[in-house]
């Protein structure tokens, strides 16, 4: 199984004579966090079908809501994760920072992607609509917008220091914006107010338990993804400069 | 019973949707590796050659 | 003084370069009336729908032409190669970025000034409003100031026609929500209505300041 490691075969790169070799040293930080993740999804699992009771109102369905609101949550700490790294990145020139940078917003893209699918089927169960157009849903759509644009932009203009400075302004923009827009949709459902997606009222220890370590799970399983992306950047610059050397 | 559908249609989405991500990245990862080891193969032969510039 | 010597030398040399070939000004020109145009076919436009719908599409189609000439005019930047030279000279990136916004404007300004009227025409709505003059102002204003900046963002790229709105449209969607509704209240007014030329104010501030900041980056060889 291709985990990564810290082992990224630097050391081969300057000594001439050396066998090469697959990689030599165990992905300790990945497998840790790999089993740290695995043992709390089947915390999580356990707790949300076996541990929590069903709610009264919505029945069954409303147990999407443990998996959902953690996976929403991290999708937006990936962008907070994307606009520190993007600023770190403009100041420090540091290619390390649009690493984290890169892997932030492709694992954050997942996340919100994920989440606006499960809060969609979330939504329907127990609103009986698909989609609506309130503050926090279209926040949220817009966000995954922002993530494609980065995506897009980045891939696009390739592996260069330009490529890594456009990203950063645009996630710095971005992260400055989604604020602005959040209060400018509510001003403007105030005038239409209709169906709000959430839990309203104050929640059972139950449920906050249940959510709380679903939230650790998911947040052990982005830190999981991270390394591997940032290894995965890591790697590719490297093959990308010893290209370079070449010719 | 139609919400258990619905339960398990989503759960069942992320699952598929993260195991299939993880299966994108150990690919790419794999990828990378070998990009990489070809590119040190040409590194290590260019040193070996006499320069010649 | 020298920053806006340099801001209006430059200025003048884009608006100079785009007197001369007329093409941006006419194709964004008819490109909003087309829009305003197709609405009428899209939506029912009787009389008291009008003032429902009618903020609505003007605002389509001012965001679309603007997003037209943004794209237009870092384009014909590239072709001729006069960015390059211009970053050689060491001139302030602001000057450059507030220079390129003030241009972008102007064009935006002139296609929105010929609309206005035939809009007005078109779906019958008593437009020449006092207030409607900021509004106007002010959203053109927010939407040139982040699309300049993603202009020379995007200018870099191959697909840079199609990568400029993907980036500029999510952004710019609280101009977009405050103009619409601001320019509704002026056709029909509303109590409570939230204070959206304030909030177009704000966001103008902002990320003029941020873009002004920020665009050394983006073109930074």
């Amino acid at each position: 199984m291709a985990l990564a490691n810290r082992d990224t075969q630097t050391e081969r790169q300057n000594s001439t004579i050396g066998t090469p070799g697959q990689n030599t040293r165990p992905p300790i930080a990945s497998l840790a966090l790999l089993t740290l993740t695995f043992i709390g999804m089947m915390t999580s699992i356990f707790m949300i079908f076996l541990y929590v009771p069903t709610d009264a109102i919505e029945g069954i369905p409303q147990r999407i809501f443990y998996f959902h609101v953690p996976i929403a949550w991290i999708g937006m700490l990936a962008f907070g994760v994307l606009a520190v790294a993007s600023i770190g990145y403009l100041w420090k020139k540091d290619e390390r920072w649009d690493w984290l940078a890169r892997a932030s917003a492709e694992v954050g893209t997942i996340f919100i992607t994920l989440a606006l699918i499960t809060g969609s089927i979330w939504g329907r169960t127990t609103w009986g609509t698909w989609w609506t157009w309130d503050a926090r849903l279209t926040t949220t759509l817009i966000l995954w917008f922002i993530y494609i644009g980065y995506m897009m932009l980045r891939s696009y203009m390739g592996r260069t220091p330009a490529s890594a400075r456009s990203g950063a302004v645009l996630a710095i923009i971005g992260v400055i914006d989604i604020p602005i827009i959040y209060e400018s949709v509510n001003w403007w459902r105030t005038l239409h107010p209709q169906a709000e997606v959430g839990t309203p009222g104050a929640l059972p220890p139950e449920v906050v338990l249940t959510l709380m370590i679903s939230l650790v799970t998911f947040t052990l399983l982005y830190s999981f993804l991270m390394l591997q992306i940032y290894q995965l950047q890591k790697m590719q610059a490297l093959a990308q400069q010893l290209h370079a050397n070449i010719e | 019973m139609q919400g258990f559908i619905y339960l398990v249609s989503a759960y069942a989405i992320v699952w598929v949707g993260l195991f299939a991500y993880l299966a994108v990245i150990m690919m790419r990862i794999r990828g990378v590796r070998t990009e990489l080891a070809a590119v040190q193969e040409l590194v290590r032969e260019q040193q070996e050659k006499p320069t010649t510039s | 003084m020298i920053f806006l010597e340099q801001v209006i030398t430059i200025l003048w040399k884009d608006v100079r370069y785009e007197l001369r070939s007329k093409q941006m000004w006419t194709g964004m020109g008819l490109f909003a009336l087309l829009v305003l145009v197709i609405f009428n076919f899209t939506f029912d436009l009787r009389v008291d729908n009008a003032a429902a719908i009618a903020p609505g599409a003007l605002w389509v189609a001012f965001v679309f032409a603007s997003l037209l000439g943004l794209g237009r005019t870092i384009a014909a930047e590239r072709e001729i190669g006069s960015m390059d030279r211009l970053l050689l000279c060491p001139v302030d990136r602001k000057a450059i970025y507030l220079a390129k916004l003030l241009g972008n404007m102007l064009f935006i300004g002139v296609v929105e000034i010929v609309a206005l009227p035939i809009f007005a025409a078109l779906f019958n709505v008593p437009l020449f409003v006092g207030a409607l003059l900021p509004i106007v102002l002010l959203s053109t204003l927010g939407i040139a100031a982040v699309g300049t900046l993603f202009s020379a963002m995007a200018a870099a790229t191959r697909a840079r026609e199609l990568l400029l709105p993907i980036l500029v449209f999510p952004l710019i969607v609280p101009i977009v929500i405050g103009a619409v509704r601001a320019t509704g209240t002026l056709l029909a007014p509303a109590v409570n209505e939230p204070p959206w030329l304030g909030l177009i104010a704000a966001f103008d501030v902002i990320f003029l300041t941020v873009s002004m900041l920020t665009f050394e980056y983006v073109v930074e060889e």
